[in-house]
């Protein structure tokens, strides 16, 4: 795992650093005289070839930055992950203070869908080719196709303006009010599960049809199992394996950051950080979450791996 | 202004307060009306939403106008007074007049007023405005507008009070008295003096990188609560006096800033006009999708607040290339351009995208005059320019122009327009599309391979200096200067230095005035239009007013109805 963050902390540095953009162009100030720009540049650190820059980075993870001399200087604590100059704090704190909100949306979003999800797929294809499966599997289709923009400024039309049952953006932390917090979440919590409940429904249905027609069930109703026991444990047990994969997977990614739906509802999340930081050209900032982006993702897929173990048998290595 | 740059005005820039029975009776803005007819009452609470996720009140890096956002926590030497429809002109704001040049222009004094204070009821005095100058030299701090850093004597060699140097070009002989010396003669030093820089910091403070996040306060308001990414509110600094201010109304009691807010959901919201909603205003402009919206709406029409005027947009001719530099065929652009199309392509009419441009001084800087050197219908003159062009000897047009588009805010739509209307005269170039970056870094940099570009411009200080000399000086052309058609004219360098130096602003406009001609003469843009903002705020806000220069709101004097 340690392996394969270095080489994409390597691989996101060189992308980065090897654009043809100035970072300290930036911070130099209006006009931009070519003797600010070599002050600023000296100052942050980019006047080295991005090489040794990488090494600077590397080291500031274990041993923290100091920028500047004097009382002025910008210090950046272990582990420092950078610093953005644009937004006067390390990556960091930039970081774990846009968290909790990127997690709030994430994990809510995800146990809807995957409920609704996974319940929908069941119910289809328990009743396959009935008027239940042919409405699920439109609604669904919908949801696939439909982009996060769209949804969630109808939801917002609709919910926010037209009934006005919902406050149409903003966010306040569990801490301050669990109610608010989840009221201000459950609009930006349906958009997610929406768009993404599809995919897990059509997932399920699949796997669950498949499932279905295996030998070991026809023997399970054969030896007189309850269809409820024959469903809920036997298939859905090998049902679950690839959509918990997915989920694993889509979890991760999401906890990097809804872009769009953190946009659209004002949430002031790691997609909505990224996006700062693409426009505002904060390279330090861009390397640093798309590093936390790359661990979360391959953190959810090591722990896919040892779920594997748990649950399947043969997937054991011993 | 590029788009960036842009964003961190309207960042830097966001707030509001009061206003004078004066300035009540400016509600009669020429594009539209504002606001309701209720009286204004100093209170209450003002929203201001805007889509940027910081907006910090650090001086030192702040690119802000004198008129938004960090005005309501920071005064500054000097400030602006803007009426709708009338040039911007230049206020006392911490001192007692706008300064004094002496003889040869070179050194500026200012007399500050009596009992200033900070928000910590420390004194304001003439050390606390020479050390927040001196603060914006350190490499920490830099990123602000930085025009004093070029003209202060010796100053290209300082870098900040944190090592223990001071600036030797600024005096302080005694509490109430600031002298700056500069390195050669500059009649907008009032203006300069304007800038953020020039607002005071306490000494030994602003050490820390998040000083934009507690600043010590010198306006009617300070930093109360500062939550990163989601809001900043400001509360009334109590040591702000409203006698010796006359840029700030201070009405609010406080100001909220909402920060991350989508622009179309901020729009739907204004539009809506529901609680706290009514007493808020929007930081960015509406897009033209949203005003078409806004204008089928009875109740949100009236509350849309356009700008009469505003950034210079405008086709750049690579001076330096092939049958570019030859001044004819540059003048043929003028009459190839279809600036109707261009009208339409920037916002879908006439009306909301702005007057058709002739000059490069823009509307609302004193001294500019009318003039028009290549009079041709809105569509443009085909016959003119095909005419043009052969006396140059190329009848049948050029081939192979290479036209850097950048792709923000709709700029390919409104390359594809210009691009139609060459075509029309036997010019035909071809698109390349860059991200913003990309495109500032290819059309500042040295290299300057490209033949067109299309940018816009507004000054950052109202002078027609900030209108030409950015864009036409020999100094600015490569190494991040914004010279973009690389021009380089002598005469007209020499014209630049000559109303810099000009202290007496009626003479110096008219110098600047010359430079508008000469420069257009030789035709190295083509002047497109004046492109017009628009703003849309709640049922409760008063007072909302954009003067010709500059095409924003002035947040100091917004007041609230009850």
């Amino acid at each position: 795992m340690v392996i394969v963050l270095l080489v994409i902390s390597f691989a996101t540095f060189a992308v980065f650093y090897l654009l043809p953009t100035d970072p300290a162009r930036m911070s130099c100030g209006k006009p931009c005289t070519p003797e600010n720009l070599a002050l600023a540049r000296g100052f942050m650190g980019f006047d080295k070839s991005w090489v040794l820059q990488y090494f600077d980075f590397l080291g500031g993870i274990f041993a923290g930055r100091t920028f500047g001399t004097g009382p002025a200087a910008i210090t950046c604590d272990v582990p420092c992950f950078g610093y953005s100059f644009l937004q006067n704090t390390s990556v960091t704190d930039l970081i774990s203070s846009r968290l909790p909100v990127t997690f709030s949306l994430a994990i809510g979003a995800a146990v809807i869908w995957l409920v609704a999800g996974v319940g929908a797929g069941v119910l289809s294809a328990l009743k396959r080719g009935s008027l239940i499966d042919r409405l699920t599997m439109t609604v669904t289709l919908a949801g696939v196709s439909a982009p996060a923009y769209l949804v969630g400024l109808l939801g917002i039309l609709l919910f926010g303006f037209t009934f006005n049952m919902i406050p149409v953006s903003g966010y306040v932390a569990f801490a301050d009010s669990p109610v608010d917090w989840a009221w201000h979440l459950i609009m930006p919590w349906l958009v997610l599960a929406f768009i993404s409940a599809a995919i897990y429904a059509r997932l399920t249905r699949a796997q669950m049809l498949d499932v279905l027609s295996e030998d070991y069930i026809r023997t399970a109703r054969a030896i007189g199992l309850r269809e409820r026991r024959v469903i809920g444990k036997h298939a859905l047990r090998n049902v679950l394996l690839p959509v918990v994969t997915v989920f694993a997977l889509d979890l991760g990614q999401l906890l990097g950051g809804a872009v769009i739906t953190e946009r659209v509802f004002a949430l002031p999340g790691l997609g909505g950080l990224m996006i700062d930081a693409v426009h505002m050209v904060d390279l330090p900032l861009l390397v640093g979450i798309s590093l936390f982006s790359a661990f979360l993702v391959v953190f959810a897929n090591f722990l896919v791996d040892l779920f594997y173990g748990a649950v399947d048998p043969r997937a054991r290595l011993t | 202004m590029d788009r960036r740059t842009f964003l961190k005005v309207i960042g830097a820039a966001s707030a509001a307060s009061g206003a004078t029975a004066l300035l009540a009776a400016c509600n009669a803005n020429p594009a539209t009306p504002s606001g309701t007819d209720a009286a204004v009452t100093p209170g209450g609470t003002l929203f201001i939403f805007t889509d940027n996720t910081t907006n910090l009140f650090d001086p030192a890096k702040s690119q802000g106008l004198a008129i938004t956002s960090l005005a309501l926590v920071h005064r500054r030497l000097t400030s602006w007074k803007i009426e709708a429809g009338k040039p911007a002109t230049v206020i006392p704001d911490l001192a007692t007049d706008t300064g004094r040049a002496s003889e040869d222009g070179k050194t500026w004094t200012f007399t500050l007023k009596d009992n200033l204070q900070f928000s910590d009821g420390t004194p304001i005095t003439s050390a606390e405005v020479k050390y927040g100058v001196e603060r914006s030299f350190a490499p920490a701090f830099s990123g602000g507008l930085g025009y004093h850093k070029t003209l202060l004597a010796g100053a290209s060699a300082y870098k900040g009070p944190f090592d223990g140097a001071d600036l030797a070009s600024i005096e302080t002989p005694d509490a109430k008295t600031i002298v700056f010396h500069l390195e050669r003669p500059y009649g907008d030093w009032t203006w300069i003096a304007s800038t953020p820089a020039f607002s005071p910091v306490p000494k030994g403070k602003g050490t820390e990188p998040d000083y934009g996040e507690h600043p010590v306060a010198s306006g009617p308001y300070q930093v109360a609560t500062y939550a990163k990414g989601v809001q900043v509110k400001l509360t009334r600094n109590p040591h702000w006096d409203k006698a010796t201010d006359q840029a700030r109304a201070g009405l609010p009691d406080n100001v909220v800033f909402q920060l991350g807010q989508q622009t179309s959901v901020t729009s739907q919201r204004l539009i809506a006009d529901s609680g706290d909603d009514k007493f808020g205003f929007s930081a960015s402009f509406a897009a033209p999708s949203q005003i078409v919206q806004i204008q089928n709406n009875p109740t949100a029409k009236p509350r849309l607040v356009t700008s009469s005027s505003g950034a210079l947009a405008y086709l750049a001719l690579n001076t330096k290339r092939g049958p570019l530099s030859d001044v004819k065929v540059r003048q043929a652009f003028q009459y190839a351009v279809d600036k109707a199309a261009f009208q339409i392509a920037s916002a879908g009419s006439a009306e909301l995208a702005g007057s058709i441009a002739t000059t490069l001084i823009t509307d609302g800087i004193a001294g500019r005059e009318v003039f028009d050197l290549y009079p041709a219908p809105p569509g443009g003159d085909v016959a003119k320019a095909k005419q043009l062009l052969a006396e140059a000897g190329h009848p049948n047009g050029l081939d192979n122009l290479d036209f850097l588009v950048d792709t923000a805010n709709d700029g390919t739509a409104k390359a594809e327009a210009i691009q139609a209307a060459l075509e029309r005269v036997g010019i035909h170039s071809t698109l390349r599309p860059l991200d913003d970056d990309a495109w500032t870094s290819a059309a500042t940099g040295d290299e300057g391979a490209y033949d067109l570009t299309l940018s816009s411009w507004q000054p950052d200080f109202p002078s027609a200096n900030g209108n030409i000399q950015p864009l036409f000086g020999t100094s600015e052309i490569g190494n991040g200067g914004y010279n973009i058609s690389r021009y380089s004219n002598p005469e007209v360098d020499q014209l630049i230095v000559q109303a810099q130096g000009t202290i007496d602003p009626v003479a110096a406009g008219k110098v600047w005035a010359q430079a508008d001609r000469r420069i257009l003469q030789d035709s190295p843009v083509i002047p497109l239009i004046y492109t017009r903002n628009s703003f849309l705020h709640g049922s409760k806000v008063a007072q909302f007013v954009i003067g010709a220069f500059p095409s924003y709101p002035n947040y100091l004097q917004i007041g609230l109805t009850k």
